[in-house]
């Protein structure tokens, strides 16, 4: 099953490299891994996405657990949450290819940062399979030179968020 | 993030407010920490903290002239890393090391990952370019904390050197709380040469780590769940305790013996558990596993309830995990990390806490509840499979077998001795012949298997116990590969006792090598090698340096060689051709144990094979 999994992890010098040496050390592959700085500049908030069985996630977490800059983990797949992506891509387009171009952006709600004679440069949020439908067809009206894409991004819904504080519930069974 | 200057009630330390150098802050905590003792070789960038060692040995010397932090010098930083480690295991106290920036930095790689492999605690200090001069190649850099990153329980790269004091306590506090592990400072000279107000007090905040480490903890077993560990003890007719190294890391071996003992549980241990049960006691089984006694290996078949104390399944004990306790109906866990449950084999019941509050928890409520099942029929089993599949070898061989060797030294030492050793075939023969009635006299590289670990060790072992017997047992191949610390114990007047088992090569690999690969010894005999070990020790000082060949005069020499006064060394040339009996193959369950020609076996011999993937 695929996991959005997000982690607080204390902005301390190699503390990254920690976290994702893990995941090689550990034989996990990964299918995107978002990093950036929260309101606290101590904190950065980690968002990755993996695929594996609940046996392998769950140890996978319990690993997580286990370096020191880790301040929090939570799975957002077990529970409702919000999970968004954004995507940055460039298209060559054959001459008259623009009208192709406009209304890919309307129908996707994709905004165009850039356009030049032969090539123009489109944005996209949105959720992982809007992404990839956009990527998709915006192959289809142009050739694209360049696709970037931030990775997942997560929260979950409600009240309910990623604090400084955990209780593990597992600890006995 | 911010040192927190102390506002508790804790007398303010006597320093406090006093300017001094990121160096003699760092070894004002190790002072404040206890430390009795540094293992470490100098260079470049760690000379401003060499320096303030000098200093504060020399403004505090005790009474008797002595320093209060000895500096102990190797021979190779991979040995500065294994004395502490040793240390660190016969005392339980955070084993300390000091080296430069890059290459002693890395010759401690391997000791590092060997402590995060055995769960042992240890503060490795590291110099580093300074800070301005990292990430530009420059002489004798290193990157540290991302090599170290990934093998040691954490490090820090001090970055900021008003951090630098909190940091150094932090990392104390780091390698000793939770499951143990070794922690690496990386501190870049001018940091070291920084000159500040020392605070006293204070940690880094550690938000996640003290938050997850409060949880585990703060776990006490309930009343529910001891109901339901009694439930399944009352359902059970044979149980059987399989302990690990985390009882005697967690100082758990008195709550573990309270508990085996109240109920009558035998007691199974692995090779890092050796001493959590007296291995004389009639409920211990002494070792399971691949090398593990024949009659552990039976009593792990036929149990019907498991109880796993600080173990993890690793594939040393079950090599086929779902094969492993077969006829086990309930397997329960107890454990200090949480990511070890479930890990390899899914248990029935599960706690997360600290062993030893948890095993008297435990106990107290079967003490509450009157728990008096008893378990005679199964203790008569385990009589039965003791006295029938005991160990044993070719007693009328003319060459010198090892295990008779072994069974000398214990005679003497009755299972009160700190054992060292190497890894390999000596070092399967000390775990399974020797006694150990104490937890912390048995110190061996168990999971990373770290040739050469045996004589470091040694020595850091008789510094932490400078009145106990340590003696080393080491095979030629293991002595070849830490052999400059043979000098190391002379120096310093040490009297530990170092055996050499000398069977020509690599006994372990040939083993396998005949079992697996039609007996070609590819890279493993050293039958045409020169090194004349007696010289060797004699070169190095030791007063004491023999070589048994002669089967008559084994007794003799054994005790001239343990009553010794200093340094000892002796070299026994051993029947090349013994092996390590018991053995379940790589991947194999244990019905399938090859018991060899010595030991009876119960099972039919079987000539299955692991597949060659699983031979590791």
């Amino acid at each position: 099953m695929r996991h959005a999994i997000s982690v607080l992890l204390q902005n301390e010098v190699g503390a990254l490299t920690r976290m994702t040496g893990l995941f090689s050390t550990r034989g996990y592959n990964i299918d995107s891994l978002n990093v950036a700085p929260t309101n606290d500049p101590s904190v950065s908030r980690v968002t990755l996405v993996i695929s594996g069985s609940d046996w392998a996630i769950a140890q996978l977490n319990a690993q997580l657990a286990k370096l020191v800059d880790v301040v929090n983990i939570h799975d957002m797949t077990l529970g409702p949450h919000f999970e968004r992506e954004l995507v940055i891509l460039k298209l060559k387009l054959a001459t008259g290819g623009f009208a192709g171009v406009l209304s890919l952006a309307k129908r996707f709600g994709a905004e165009i940062l850039d356009d030049a004679q032969n090539s123009c440069t489109i944005q996209l949020t949105g959720k992982l399979g809007e992404i990839d439908a956009f990527i998709e067809e915006a192959s289809q009206i142009g050739t694209l030179s360049a696709v970037a894409r931030s990775g997942s991004v997560a929260v979950s819904r409600g009240e309910v968020a990623l604090s400084t504080y955990s209780r593990d519930h597992r600890l006995t069974g | 993030m911010s040192s927190q200057p102390s506002t508790t009630e804790e007398p303010q330390h006597p320093l406090a407010g006093t300017r001094m150098t990121g160096a003699d802050m760092v070894v004002q905590v190790l002072a404040d920490e206890q430390v009795d003792t540094i293992f470490g070789y100098s260079g470049g960038a760690i000379l401003p903290t060499y320096d303030a060692v000098f200093r504060y040995n020399d403004h505090n010397r005790l009474a008797n002239g002595k320093s209060p932090i000895p500096l102990i010098v190797p021979a190779n930083e991979q040995g500065a890393g294994f004395m502490a480690a040793g240390y660190a295991r016969a005392s339980g106290k955070v084993g300390v090391v000091m080296v430069t920036s890059g290459p002693g930095a890395t010759n401690t790689v391997t000791p590092v990952r060997d402590c995060q492999a055995d769960s042992v605690p240890i503060v490795v200090i590291c110099g580093q370019v300074p800070t301005q001069a990292i990430g530009t190649d420059a002489f004798q850099e290193a990157p540290v904390s991302a090599i170290m990153g990934a093998v040691a329980k954490h490090v820090f790269l001090v970055t900021d050197p008003e951090l630098l004091e909190a940091t150094m306590r932090s990392a104390f506090e780091i390698a000793r709380t939770g499951r143990p592990g070794p922690v690496v400072i990386d501190i870049p000279k001018d940091i070291q040469n920084w000159e500040g107000v020392f605070t006293g007090s204070g940690a880094l905040p550690l938000t996640g780590y003290r938050n997850r480490l409060q949880s585990v903890t703060g776990n006490r077993i309930s009343d529910e769940s001891c109901e339901r560990f009694y439930g399944m003890l009352a359902e059970s007719e044979r149980p059987l305790i399989y302990a690990g190294g985390g009882v005697i890391n967690g100082n758990a071996t008195k709550a573990m013996r309270r508990l085996a003992n109240a109920h009558g549980i035998p007691v199974a241990t692995t090779l890092m558990a050796l001493g959590a049960s007296d291995t004389t006691h009639p409920l211990s089984l002494h070792m399971l596993g691949m090398h593990g006694m024949a009659f552990a290996n039976y009593a792990v078949e036929d149990c019907d309830f498991l109880i796993a104390i600080g173990a993890r399944f690793d594939d040393r004990v079950a090599g086929d995990p779902p094969r492993f306790a077969p006829n086990a109906k309930k397997i329960a866990h107890l454990d200090i990390d949480i990511s070890e449950v479930g890990k390899v084999k899914s248990v029935h019941w599960h706690n997360v806490g600290l062993l030893a509050r948890d095993l008297e928890d435990l106990g107290e409520y079967g003490r509450k509840i009157g728990f008096d099942k008893s378990f005679d029929a199964w203790h008569e089993h385990i009589a039965h499979l003791k006295a029938e599949h005991c160990l044993n070898y070719e007693r009328d061989s003319a060459l010198i077998q090892p295990y008779a060797v072994i069974e000398e030294i214990n005679r003497i030492t009755g299972g009160k001795a700190i054992i060292a050793t190497g890894v390999g075939q000596h070092q399967m023969w000390a775990a399974q012949y020797f006694d150990f009635k104490e937890p912390r006299l048995w110190l061996t590289s168990g999971s990373m298997g770290t040739m050469g670990f045996g004589l470091p060790a040694a020595i850091g072992a008789q510094f932490a116990q400078p009145d106990r017997l340590v003696i080393d047992i080491d095979g030629d191949g293991s002595m070849r590969m830490n052999i400059g610390e043979l000098e190391t114990a002379t120096t310093y007047g040490l009297p530990v006792k170092i055996i050499v088992f000398n069977n020509f090569g690599d006994g372990m690999v040939r083993q396998w090598q005949k079992l697996y690969y039609k007996g070609r010894m590819s890279g493993s005999d050293k039958s045409l090698h020169r090194k004349d070990f007696v010289k060797t020790a004699e070169a190095d000082g030791f007063r004491f340096a023999q070589r048994l060949d002669d089967q008559s005069r084994l007794a003799a020499v054994i005790r001239e060689f343990i009553d010794f006064e200093g340094p000892a060394f002796l070299e026994v040339i051993i029947d090349p051709d013994a092996g390590v009996y018991p053995m379940v193959g790589p991947g194999m369950s244990y019905d399938k144990m090859i018991t060899g020609d010595y030991i009876k076996s119960r099972d039919k011999r079987d000539d299955e094979q692991p597949g060659p993937s699983e031979m590791f």
